[in-house]
């Protein structure tokens, strides 16, 4: 398998190769003979090391014994046209000894540049994204399989070519791409992009393409880093660039899906709002028609499942809007204090000891706080007092919601974070749903009879004690 | 709510800006009660400025909690938890001269044991004081059974801890009797 060459390299024909070794080792020789003949072999002798140079870079292999040749031929024409008196035979196995040695060392470093660039090449050719690389001067130093397959460019036709001859497989014309905002940190060629972000020393962006996939078009994901080398200059760039077109589709498709899914379920909550409002006027007024005590009882009772039922209108609201904000970093004092002062805690003392806790979560934290305290309070007859503490442990931290009531019974337990059987757990799920986007756990931990006790398991890089 | 500023007034006590006020009930004369809270780490100076008075102790946001109680906007009594490689320790509890004899300092030690209580905790009480400790769970112990970066505090002392008039205390992780003892509206 062929591969380009290698950026800051340039490309010799073989034929071309043989020629110029032929002619350096020629000229080198003749030189080094006259100036034997004359008596004055010093510093031209030296001049052979241009064709060992050559040999052992253009032919690693042959190097050792292309240097070989090269020293047993200055050591035979000395012999021959050398004048008596001379610098003796010591000193010329010497100088052959050393034009080897040199032809030695430069094959192996030679070697093993070849391969490292051998390698880099394999690397790039096999990348699943289509990426490009460009030297200094904007020249084409890679251009991989994949990238073939997106442009239908082959690289024979682009390697070496300069003036943005990489844009106009995407864009029709020579103009500069993202890849020259790493060469070029020039403002107006990230305005040609909506949305440039930059991580570290890597920019990328995305870009809709009208013309690719036979005229149906391709969004792509692009991604451009500087090439440096050693000494940390830079010198060159290179690109990747991937087809996100079906993740784009789906994405699109998602979230049509989800808009006219909560479209229908507004209407529905809406609607079924305003009956439960109806049925609270006729229920308040059956309360004023009726003195009978079993009647007045029965009206109670319905009105608190009519609660049940607007309880979980509201938990399908929430339910709409979780996962729709980015997590933030939230106080969790201030999340269970607001939850605090939404829950009607009647004679039980709230308290929360979480001060300086900041914790990575869904912006919906105090609601998941909410539904933990009213959970807490439906199971916590005699109980006075309900605190929220947190613990740092070897595993990250642990918030815990306690209080010294009743507590649940072991039955109960495994299902309070499961979806929705009657009257329960609905919004105990969602407090799960809410912890879970960023990583966090839920469990009730509490000893029956004793109070309730739910664990929030925050992972290392969730939380902050600021 | 509760800080929204907080100023060195003096030298000696502290006001603190709450915001925090005791709801009135029609017909009563308002009953003041204190704050109770864990104080927020740009407050800690505050803190050291109470504990000067107190062995020039002051706070490390990195590994201590302080629980601190405010009257009337003063700052009158600490407790703090120090979060050591091998062990929590309980120790700064100091209430000034003047603000003593009004069970502020328990109300810091009941907060802070409520606030740490599912970690195991340690102490050097001052021997007549052990009493006190003993209501919110701690009990003596040997002082090789302290944690050794919590037992180098006291190393001066050579083993003779009952020369340096301290006690060794332990409490164990746990919700137990004799914490937090609730004042009406608490922060």
């Amino acid at each position: 398998m062929n591969f380009p060459p290698a950026a800051g390299t340039f490309r010799i024909s073989r034929r071309n190769r043989l020629t110029g070794f032929a002619l350096v080792t020629l000229l080198s020789f003749i030189v080094t003979m006259l100036a034997g003949r004359e008596g004055i072999p010093g510093v031209f002798s030296n001049i052979l090391f241009f064709p060992v140079i050559l040999a052992c870079y253009w032919y690693p292999r042959q190097g050792i014994f292309l240097s070989l040749g090269i020293a047993a031929l200055f050591g035979a024409g000395t012999v021959l046209v050398t004048p008596p008196g001379s610098p003796g035979v010591p000193t010329l196995l010497f100088q052959m000894a050393f034009l080897v040695l040199l032809g030695g060392v430069i094959s192996l470093l030679s070697s093993k540049l070849s391969r490292s660039e051998q390698q880099l090449h394999t690397l790039i050719e096999f990348l699943p994204d289509a990426t490009f690389a460009v030297d200094r001067e904007g020249k084409v130093i890679a251009w991989n399989r994949a990238m073939e397959e997106m442009t239908g460019i082959r690289k024979e036709e682009i390697l070496n070519q300069g003036n943005y001859a990489y844009s106009i497989p995407f864009y029709g014309t020579r103009r500069p791409v993202l890849i020259d905002c790493i060469l070029h940190d020039d403002p107006e060629i990230r305005a040609r992009y909506a949305a440039v972000m930059t991580d570290g020393d890597r920019l990328s962006s995305e870009q809709f393409f009208p013309h690719f996939r036979g005229g149906k078009g391709m969004h792509v994901w692009i991604s451009a880093k500087a090439l440096i080398d050693a000494d940390g200059t830079v010198t060159g760039a290179i690109e990747s660039l991937r087809d996100i077109t079906d993740k784009v589709m789906t994405e699109t498709a998602l979230a049509t899906t989800g808009s006219r899914l909560n479209t229908i379920a507004g209407i529905i909550r809406h609607d079924l709002s305003m009956k439960l409002a109806v049925l609270y006027g006729q229920l308040s007024m059956g309360v004023m028609k009726f003195d009978d005590p079993s009647v007045i009882s029965f009206i109670g009772d319905l009105k608190g499942s009519a609660e049940s039922i607007q309880r979980l209108v509201e938990i399908s609201r929430a339910f709409r809007d979780i996962g729709t904000v980015a997590p933030e970093w939230i106080p969790v004092q201030n999340a269970a204090n607001e939850a605090a002062e939404r829950t009607d805690l009647g004679g039980v003392a709230f308290r929360s000891w979480a001060e300086r806790l900041i914790i990575f979560a869904d912006p919906h934290l105090a609601t998941a706080f909410f539904h933990i305290f009213e959970n807490a309070k439906r199971v916590s007859a005699g109980a006075d007092r309900m605190v929220v503490t947190y613990q740092i442990t070897g595993d990250g931290c642990v918030i815990r919601v306690e209080d010294n009531g009743t507590g649940y019974p072991d039955p109960v337990k495994k299902a309070l974070f499961t979806q929705a059987k009657e009257n329960c757990g609905s919004g105990l799920y969602l407090t799960h749903e809410i912890l879970t986007i960023t990583g966090m756990a839920i469990r009730e931990t509490g000893v029956p009879g004793k109070g309730v006790r739910f664990e929030i398991t925050v992972p290392p890089e969730g939380y902050r004690v600021v | 709510m509760m800080e929204q500023e907080a100023r060195a007034n003096g030298g000696r006590s502290y006001r603190i800006q709450t915001g925090w006020s005791v709801p009135e009930k029609s017909g009563e004369v308002p009953v003041e009660c204190p704050v109770v809270r864990e104080l927020a780490s740009a407050e800690f100076p505050l803190a050291d400025a109470v504990w000067r008075e107190y062995h020039e102790t002051t706070g490390n946001p990195r590994t201590d909690r302080i629980i601190a109680v405010i009257s009337e906007g003063t700052l009158v009594s600490l407790a703090r938890c120090r979060r050591h490689p091998d062990g929590l320790e309980v120790d700064g509890i100091f209430t000034p001269e003047q603000y003593r004899k009004k069970g502020y300092a328990g109300l810091a030690v009941g907060a802070l044991v409520e606030a740490c209580h599912h970690d195991v905790l340690y102490m050097h009480a001052v021997r007549h004081l052990t009493g006190f400790y003993a209501k919110y769970g701690f009990g003596p112990i040997p002082e090789n059974e302290l944690p050794p970066t919590i037992r180098e505090r006291y190393v001066w002392a050579a083993g003779n801890m009952e020369g340096a008039k301290v006690q060794p205390m332990r409490r164990n992780a746990g919700w137990q009797a004799g914490m937090f003892r609730n004042c009406g509206n608490l922060g």
